[in-house]
């Protein structure tokens, strides 16, 4: 992995005003349509619902460790980020029919965080389809956890041009805020295409919430629960529409980072991101 | 009660929702559920209601600047020192109450003419409990118009709360300003998140205590994550927490937070808020019963005191100077310990009283010795001391200087023992170096961290006018025992055994041998323990009692020990001090276990000056050990009874004669044929109803027979279980009725008026009976007929006769109602936002008010309100069957003759108990009403009862009155 610069590399004022435009609209179109679908496909093609307490389904999942340099990344991931990832229960385990990503703070190689992030790179990929998590959330400053997806061809074309859907961020500083966003050639990092989601009345570290994507050729449509909030288009990016091929999933609770800020004086760990179930469907028939 | 706009849906519904029959069928009372504080006026039944030291005049309604709508609340901070009050601070409360727990916060937006930063503010606060009341410390206002969110830490406790909101806030940089709130209101936003209390700042924090001492949970918060990212804490009232002790038997915790230390040992004390454990927690460690120092015997003529609770102290700079960089000694005159203000200094190094700058010097050139009481709160080891130095500052008032002088004595562990006061008496004459005492300026105590720990108390100077500590001036009394039954240990009345009245046993103690009016007298001077060898084993298998006189003006606390090879010893606490001599005759089971063929010691122990005579065993003369007859057969007609235990009559069912927690043995037994318990080795023991608690609602005593061969004091307590029917919960009553020196050796008939049981306001759920004796672990009862009875016929629900006519001249009256004067118009006898009901009702022939269901009812004059000024006293007859409380509110609406606006004043009186089933004449000194301070136009009169809606009262002859 030469990748340089990898990815949600932000600059946070541009992200920020993309957000309150994409906003306004948002409120426009939830106005309108009180009756929409938010999903159509319903062809299960996989799915692990975390049933059996242990370690993660190795058929479907694998590890990545430490630091990013591993991947070929600067330390942090290529966004600063604190944390060393493992694969010890204390970060990652199955139990109680949840699975557990755990941030703890601890001196661990180096980092001053430990946490874990796994991916079905090479073993769960798809084009085009319904991906969706039932996740409870952590929180506090700091706290990075997310819900995505990058292109599987990333090893012959690299990032951003394999292309990435993030389908939930989220900061733990900002616990009723959701962000949906994806990155392709010329609107990857700063410049990706992004758009947040304010739950009304609630929080996402409170109880669980379904975060999800319909996509399909030429359009991503964004949803959590029973809400779409958000459809991007060939129209919406300023480049090359690189969503077209498969996909493969990737779930991870970052510390720190140019994304989040750093962790506050009060942020209380561990923090764990709990996951029900994720879900991949295709258009029926 | 200011705003007469109350009128709320939920009152209404409220009403017709009671039933009659509240205490079987309770309803739950439901208020309204309207979060609005203040959006463009006033909600409906809010009220104003200032500090009582504030700047009155700070709130008021500003329709200029405000954030949105027509007006904002705003806030006038005064200047420092403000002579018409120096701060600002007001709660805001509906005495309707709101149902709030649908909401989770209290929100609102403010600005502040300048950065402020408002010391204290949130909601909860009534001026009655604050049961629930919630502070937010040191909120930050900035010019701008911004949001603030004020969690709330249970949302579920607050179904009827009158506490909307409440500030304090004082001068910034000592200069006033002024700051706007506006859309305050409860709301419900779904973000108060992650819950964090804690109690004690979350430290595990240790508590050393005595028995019977409470100390509160401290620093109780509640730490929630809020939409924005941002944590919250708010300090909150201990009712929102559920408290548990580990061990009640060593510390019990109530609703409250508040901590009795019960008994020896060590319990843990933690809380949960809406189920979520806190985090801290108090390791309350119990070292058993707190002695306190001797009291003081000197006359306070004599005397100039520095720190005692007996005489009036001079007043001091301070307590512990904190004198920096080498003193580590922290502590004061801090502890309280049952009424009881000791000084208690820990970390000792050295550490020193003064009265020097801002308090005169002390001139004690008339006095001639230095007391004080001092007690180490740790082991004393060889090399351990503490030196008392006292200092003589000189004229010029100056340290430093040539006059000064200081003296000093050093105490070590020959006389400082851990847990025991020594007293200290030292002449100035023997304080060497201390060369003149007309500018006493400090007492310094000084250990070298040898001992860290210590407790003083009674310090002063005095004139001992050259005669020793007071004594008894007549002889004990003469025994009056054959000398046949007797085996004499010190008396002059008999041939004592062979004994060493002084063993060196390592004592403090000074034993002399004085004579009081020409008898021989035990004396023991500074006791800390005593030892009395016989010169041989005694048996004294065949005597029944030990007998002692003794006295003593300055001790608290006085044991005697028996002791039999082994050694084998058991103490026998004697009350201190006496009121003139006090004999004691003690059943020796009281020794027990102690081999009563084999006595070679005495001992006593505890502190001060005793004097003792007339020490000697002696046999009985005939007290029968168990009884012969059956108790007396009961005659009260079974249809007025309820029986636990009796063969006159049909019991109900009891779970236990005995619960496990009992201290003594129980035995079934017939006495001459009749079913008796009975319970040996007492101390006391538990009887429990709880599986079928007794309803003794309608009952009027409790009786209960019992005989006793040995007991000196016997005690009943009864428990009522309250309206939940739980034991151990917030609303259990209790009360223990005692008996001293009780007939040894004949049935007793205890017919307690259930009224003498002062604290059972309740006894629907009677679900425990204790019996204790003493002398502890050795008495023996029979207990039979165990009943409750009513006085022959129901409790009167009613009144059947009029109330009393009033004897005032009508000249000096004005009435409101009273069929014996002529009655000022009177608006309504009732207002619409009453909570209560009317009925006008004859009784006997003579018209009263009868209100049911209250809470609280308005009475209004608001059309010509009442010029009371010249009156003294306000008059009322109130009758009830129910209430437990009864409380009057007065209300004068000002020069200006208008309700609601900032000219009114009201005060309430609260009357707590009342007797019910009678007339009550309440003849109240209008003067009582403090803070009605004009009465020139009286416009309301407000009659609340307790408990809520389950009261019913009648009135009759309601007048003002100058007497």
């Amino acid at each position: 992995m030469r990748t340089p610069f990898f990815l949600k590399t932000y600059s946070f004022p541009v992200g920020i005003m993309i957000s309150s435009l994409a906003l306004a609209l948002l409120c426009i179109s939830c106005e309108t349509d009180e009756t929409q679908t938010v999903t159509t496909f319903t062809n299960l093609t996989f799915e692990d619902n975390f049933d059996t307490d242990g370690s993660i389904d190795e058929t479907s999942w694998n590890y990545e460790i430490g630091d990013g340099t591993l991947n070929g990344l600067p330390t942090g991931w290529g966004n600063n980020e604190l944390q060393y990832y493992t694969d010890r229960p204390e970060n990652i385990k199955v139990e109680g029919g949840m699975l557990h990503i755990t941030a703890l703070k601890e001196s661990f190689q180096g980092a001053a965080y430990t946490s874990a992030r796994i991916t079905t790179k090479g073993k769960v990929e798809q084009q085009y389809g319904r991906f969706e998590a039932r996740i409870q959330l952590p929180w506090g400053q700091g706290l990075w956890p997310a819900f995505w997806l990058l292109g599987s061809n990333i090893d012959e074309v690299e990032w951003p041009q394999c292309g990435e859907i993030d389908i939930m961020e989220y900061r733990g500083q900002a616990p009723s805020t959701l962000i949906g966003t994806v990155h392709g050639p010329g609107y990857s990092g700063g410049e990706a295409v992004s758009k947040e989601y304010v739950l009304p009345n609630d929080r996402f570290d409170t109880g669980f919430h379904i975060f999800g994507i319909e996509w399909g050729p030429e359009y991503i449509n964004f949803y959590v629960d029973d809400v779409l909030y958000n459809q991007l288009t060939p129209e919406d990016v300023d480049g090359e529409w690189v969503f077209d091929h498969p996909f493969y999933i990737l779930l991870n609770v970052a510390v720190g980072g140019n994304f989040v800020g750093p962790v506050g004086a009060n942020t209380v760990f561990p923090q764990t991101m709990l996951v029900d179930y994720v879900r991949v469907y295709s258009r029926s028939n | 009660m200011k705003s007469n706009i109350l009128l709320l849906f939920g009152f209404v519904l409220l009403l017709s929702n009671c039933t009659r029959d509240l205490s079987d069928e309770a309803t739950i009372a439901t208020f309204p559920k309207n979060g609005e504080v203040y959006i463009d006026g006033f909600s409906a039944g809010l009220e104003y209601l200032p500090f009582g030291d504030s700047y009155f005049a700070a709130f008021s309604v500003d329709e200029e600047t405000k954030y949105a709508g027509s007006s904002a609340m705003r806030f006038d901070v005064p200047n420092v020192g403000d002579p018409n009050g120096a701060y600002a601070g007001a709660i805001f409360p509906d005495y309707g109450r709101r149902d709030l727990s649908g909401f989770d916060a209290l929100t609102f937006w403010a600005k502040a003419t300048k950065k402020g930063t408002i010391n204290e503010i949130g909601f909860g606060q009534d001026f009655r409990e604050n049961k629930y009341q919630v502070t937010l410390s040191n909120l930050e206002l900035t010019t701008n118009w911004r949001q603030y969110t004020i969690a709330i830490p249970d949302p579920s406790k607050l179904t009827q709360e009158s506490g909307l909101f409440w500030y304090a806030e004082g001068p910034e940089d000592d200069e006033g300003y002024t700051f706007w709130i506006d859309e305050l209101q409860f709301e419900k936003l779904g973000t108060i998140a992650q819950p964090r209390p804690s109690i004690f700042d979350g430290a595990d924090v240790p508590i050393q205590t005595f028995a019977g001492v409470i100390t509160p949970v401290a620093s109780l918060k509640q730490t929630f994550n809020l939409g924005d990212g941002q944590d919250q804490t708010i300090s909150v009232a201990p009712s929102y927490f559920e408290f548990t002790s580990s061990d009640p038997s060593v510390a019990t915790v109530n609703e409250r937070g508040m901590i009795t230390a019960v008994g020896s040992g060590e319990a843990v004390i933690t809380a949960t808020l809406n189920g979520v454990e806190a985090k801290g927690s108090a390791r309350v460690t119990v070292v058993g019963n707190f002695v306190s120092a001797p009291t003081p015997t000197q006359d306070p003529s004599n005397v100039i005191s520095i720190f005692s609770d007996a005489y009036t102290n001079q007043p001091v700079d301070y307590y512990n100077g904190y004198w920096a960089p080498f003193q580590t000694t922290v502590g004061q005159d801090d502890i309280n310990i049952n009424g009881d203000n000791i000084i208690g200094y820990s970390e000792l190094n050295f550490v020193g009283i003064q009265f020097l700058v801002d308090a005169p010097t002390i001139n004690a050139s008339s006095m001639t010795h230095l007391h004080l009481d001092v007690q180490p709160r740790e082991d004393v080891e060889p090399g351990d001391f503490l030196t008392i130095r006292v200092a003589d500052v000189g004229p010029d008032n100056e340290f430093g200087t040539g006059d000064d002088s200081s003296g000093e004595i050093r105490l070590d562990n020959s006389k400082l023992v851990n847990g025991e006061w020594y007293s200290l008496d030292v002449a100035f004459s023997e304080l060497a170096g201390l060369a003149g005492r007309s500018n006493l300026a400090q007492i310094v105590f000084v250990s070298d961290a040898t001992i860290s720990s210590i407790f003083v108390d009674n310090i002063y100077f005095y004139n001992d006018g050259g005669s020793g500590p007071m004594g008894p001036t007549v002889a004990a009394p003469m025994p009056t025992q054959a000398a046949a039954d007797v085996i004499s240990v010190f008396s002059d009345a008999y041939t004592d055994v062979d004994r060493n009245l002084n063993p060196d046993w390592g004592q403090a103690t000074v034993v002399t041998e004085v004579d009081i009016d020409g008898n021989n007298t035990l004396l023991y001077s500074g006791l800390n323990y005593q030892g009395l060898e016989l010169g041989s084993p005694l048996n004294v298998t065949g005597m029944d009692f030990l007998h002692i006189d003794y006295w003593t003006a300055n001790s608290s606390a006085l044991n005697t020990f028996l002791i039999s090879s082994g050694p084998i010893e058991t103490a026998y606490a004697l009350s201190v001090p006496t009121s003139g001599w006090a004999s004691v005759d003690i059943p020796l089971s009281a020794f027990a276990p102690v081999n009563l063929a084999d006595v070679i010691q005495f001992k006593f122990d505890g502190n001060g000056t005793i004097y003792l005579d007339n020490i000697y065993f002696y046999a009985g003369g005939g007290v029968a050990t168990e009884p012969t007859q059956a108790a007396p057969a009961p005659t009260q007609n079974a249809a007025d009874v309820i029986s636990l235990f009796s063969d006159a009559y049909t019991d109900v069912p009891v779970d236990t004669w005995q619960t496990p927690w009992s201290v003594g043995v129980l035995e079934d037994i017939t006495v001459a044929g009749n079913a008796t318990k009975k319970y040996s080795m007492l101390t006391f023991v538990g009887i429990e109803t709880l599986g079928t608690p007794i309803d003794a609602t309608d009952m009027t005593n409790f009786r209960l027979d019992v005989w006793s061969p040995d007991f000196t004091q016997f005690r009943v307590k009864l428990v009522d279980l309250g309206a939940d029917n739980m034991i151990g919960t917030g609303d259990d009553v209790e009360h223990e009725v005692t008996f001293d020196a009780p007939a040894r050796g004949s049935w007793i008939s205890y017919d307690i008026p259930l009224s003498d049981f002062t604290n059972l306001v309740t006894r629907g759920n009677i679900g425990q009976l204790i019996l204790a004796a003493q002398p502890e672990n050795a008495a023996t009862i029979y207990v039979d007929n165990v009943y409750f009875y009513g006085g022959g016929g129901m409790t009167p629900t009613e009144p059947t006769v009029a109330a009393p006519t009033p004897m005032e001249n009508p000249a000096n009256v004005i009435s409101m109602f009273s069929e014996a004067y002529t009655d000022v118009p009177v608006d309504t006898w009732r207002t619409d936002w009453s909570q209560g009901m009317l009925e006008d009702v004859m009784i006997a022939g003579n018209a009263a008010k009868k209100y049911s269901e209250v809470i609280f009812v308005g009475i209004e004059t608001l059309g010509s309100p009442i010029d009371a000024s010249g009156m003294t006293h306000f008059h009322i007859d109130v009758w009830s069957a129910d209430f437990t409380e009864f409380w009057v509110k007065l209300v004068d609406l000002g020069a200006d003759n208008t309700i609601g606006t900032g000219d009114d004043v009201e005060h309430e009186v609260m009357f707590i108990g009342p007797a019910q089933g009678e007339w009550i004449s309440y003849e109240i000194p209008l003067s009582d009403f403090t803070n009605l301070v004009t009465r020139g136009n009286i416009g309301q009169l407000i009659l609340s009862g307790r408990p809520e809606l389950a009261n019913t009262f009648w009135v009759d002859n309601v007048y003002f009155s100058q007497q």
